[in-house]
């Protein structure tokens, strides 16, 4: 018998396509009967933003054991897929299609900075797996397939200097580091001193790489504020708060921050440099609660003694896949379209930092929100306000209407 | 009137922090025509010794003038004996070569240290100026800078070494037949450059904090004075940190933050434009 070359290429391409057909059909009931189902952790391990990324992590990995301790979800254990965005936004988009295409995660969490959330969201948005972001960030994030766990600036910013308008004086002095975050507060500076019947007698951005800070602070001694807002972010800005404190300002004008131990710069600095220092997070471990008392033992008992403070920054990771777990619970699905359904009459969940609301049409939290001041390290408490809604979205997020929206909202104010 | 000195001490603190992270590289630079871009992690090691040696209880002022340029000086003589003495004369293999060591200390410290910020706080206190206070360390910073400078003059243009020194980078064969030995004269400048951008490190720690990539925020602005400053490495680096300090500190004192760093920019091309040899151009045989 002759074999031309056509029909033996016909005839090896046929069988190759059968072939990878026959081990397709198998691999994707595999998934579906497996016991287990992975989850992906995409934070900064490593690189500039580590400082944030390590404890986030390290926090989404307790609360991943603690469901499985629990006995799973829907009888099946969570596996946990690990990437290192390596605080390089160019991994994010990579590593969000890997999670999908190679890992087929049902949910990943992280992103530290809004540059990498806006890399990955796109890509996992086109793969229909959810995307829950756990760092407090700029707000307005609006879009059904991403569930902001942490705060928006306005949930923080808004509470704190309605109260500094009221204790500490009329007249503030906005500073920040220059790009959307910090620049998304100075709006809500503005909106909120002329709310309060305050006033903004300055406000200066400066490059994230900036460490000589001897002309702003000359400039705010010459603006005579009775407080200063702070929104300065990294480890060169903190030598602002070295400045301030070598040129004795540290106890004449109070410093106000949203930012200010997010990167636990508290511990960092020394108290001389921090005590008197007030920030608004809606977590901090000094929490006086019983679940939260429960929570960091639960964590000691998982991570040991030698860990990072978790701060209103690295908590995200675990509220995260808690939340994602009660949507999972009430869908009785791990799928995409599934899990939104349940999140659309909102997901409500008690945790260290109290109660949180997951608004079905904002996707969204409302929660507690604590005003503390540092003194040797340790967070005192001065206030609380309770369930802050994200007040940036009034009336223009409703992703019950409009399921299709993927837009950042910028604060109208 | 308080204002006044108030916003003077801050444009000399400007001043004085572009001549402080740019006088090492004036040397490996300005005098040997080695691209170094691991000067800015040469501050960073400098930042590094002062700290870990300051939190391990050594004294804070031995901690910056001895064991940070110690650290950085012995940092620099490895780097030499290793990496740089085979690119001498090839600039472009210097910029690569010195590019890899940066890169190289940079990992090295992440992976000793962490990625964290360390930091000593500023020693001394604060000064009263009125209604104003600024840091006492910042003015013992400007002290420090200028009699740095005024050191580093006398040691090249009055001293045997600084003329041997001057005499084999201009002419190494030259100075080879008078019976010196060209590469230890290498490696000694070297060194002392390293030792140079050892000691702003260490100076700079209680300031800011220390970070193993903080040697980016440093090496631009330092490649920038240097160059404007052009052949007189030592004068010209003055110079042109007297010319560009008060403009980003005025700027920014009266506008923001970023028009007082574009504005330092937009000098410096303004300036190379007009002189494209740098401001000591002008005065052409002058070395130092």
């Amino acid at each position: 018998m002759r074999i031309s070359r056509r029909s033996l290429l016909q005839s090896a391409l046929v069988g190759s396509a059968v072939a990878s057909a026959g081990i397709l059909s198998r691999i994707a009931p595999a998934i579906a009967q497996s016991d287990t189902v992975a989850v992906g952790s995409l934070h900064d391990l490593s690189g500039g933003t580590d400082v944030y990324g390590v404890p986030s992590h390290m926090c989404m990995k307790v609360a991943i054991d603690e469901i499985n301790a629990a006995g799973g979800l829907l009888g099946k254990k969570i596996e946990l897929k690990t990437y290192d965005g390596q605080s390089d936004i160019k991994n994010y988009p990579q590593y969000a299609q890997q999670a999908a295409l190679r890992d087929k995660v049902v949910m990943v969490q992280g992103a530290i900075i809004g540059a990498e959330r806006e890399a990955a969201r796109p890509v996992l948005r086109r793969y229909k797996v959810p995307f829950f972001y756990g760092t407090i960030y700029e707000g307005g994030l609006c879009e059904a397939n991403a569930i902001s766990v942490n705060t928006g600036s306005d949930q923080q910013a808004i509470p704190l200097l309605e109260w500094s308008f009221k204790n500490l004086g009329k007249k503030v002095f906005y500073i920040g580091a220059d790009y959307i975050a910090p620049r998304n507060i100075g709006i809500w500076t503005n909106y909120l001193a002329k709310q309060n019947g305050g006033e903004v007698v300055g406000e200066d951005y400066y490059p994230l790489d900036v460490t000589d800070f001897s002309t702003a602070i000359a400039k705010i001694q010459a603006a005579k504020p009775d407080y200063v807002h702070s929104c300065l972010v990294g480890g060169p800005h903190m030598s602002f708060y070295r400045q301030w404190a070598a040129a004795g300002m540290l106890h004449k004008i109070p410093i106000v921050s949203v930012v200010f131990g997010g990167g636990n710069e508290h511990m960092v600095l020394t108290p001389d440099e921090t005590d008197g220092i007030i920030a608004a997070y809606n977590y901090f471990e000094e929490l006086d609660t019983p679940e939260n008392k429960a929570f960091l033992d639960r964590i000691n008992a998982a991570v040991g003694p030698e860990r990072p403070y978790i701060n209103g920054i690295a908590i995200g990771g675990y509220i995260g896949p808690m939340i994602w777990a009660e949507a999972v619970k009430k869908a009785g699905s791990f799928e995409r379209d599934a899990l939104m359904a349940a999140f659309a009459d909102n997901i409500e969940w008690h945790g260290p930092s109290g109660r949180m609301v997951v608004e079905g049409a904002t996707h969204s939290t409302q929660q507690d929100m604590h005003i503390m001041q540092v003194k040797d390290r340790k967070w005192h408490h001065l206030a609380t306000w309770e369930q802050v809604r994200p007040y940036g979205f009034e009336g223009r997020c409703d992703l019950k209407a409009n399921p299709g929206n993927t837009e950042i909202l910028v604060p109208v104010v | 009137m308080d204002q006044l000195v108030v916003l003077l001490i801050a444009v000399a603190t400007s001043v004085a922090l572009l001549a402080l992270v740019s006088l090492g590289l004036a040397i490996i630079f300005g005098m040997m025509r080695v691209i170094n871009f691991a000067h800015g992690e040469f501050i960073m090691l400098g930042g590094y010794a002062t700290v870990l040696s300051a939190n391990h209880g050594v004294n804070i002022w031995a901690a910056i003038f001895v064991v940070a340029p110690a650290t950085v000086a012995a940092v620099g003589l490895v780097a030499e004996r290793l990496i740089v003495r085979r690119f001498y004369g090839q600039t472009v293999m210097t910029l690569l070569a010195t590019w890899g060591l940066s890169l190289f200390l940079i990992g090295a410290v992440t992976a000793l240290f962490g990625n964290t910020t360390h930091g000593v706080a500023a020693p001394l206190g604060s000064v009263a100026l009125g209604a104003y206070s600024v840091s006492a360390y910042q003015l013992v910073l400007i002290a420090v800078v200028a009699v740095l400078i005024v050191a580093s003059l006398v040691a090249l243009n009055r001293t045997s070494w600084g003329l041997v020194a001057r005499g084999t980078m201009q002419n190494p064969e030259m100075a080879s037949t008078l019976g010196i030995d060209p590469k230890r004269v290498y490696a000694v400048t070297f060194t002392a450059g390293a030792a140079l951008a050892g000691l702003a490190g260490g100076l700079l720690a209680p300031i800011s904090g220390v970070i193993p990539h903080m040697g980016a925020s440093y090496v631009a602005r330092a490649f920038v004075t240097v160059i404007s400053g052009g052949t007189a490495m030592v004068t010209g680096m003055i110079s042109a940190a007297a010319l560009f300090g008060p403009i980003e500190a005025l700027l920014s004192f009266a506008t923001t933050p970023v028009i007082g760093q574009a504005g330092l920019l937009v000098a410096a091309v303004i300036l190379l434009r007009l002189m494209p040899e740098g401001i000591s151009g002008r005065f052409s045989g002058r070395r130092t």
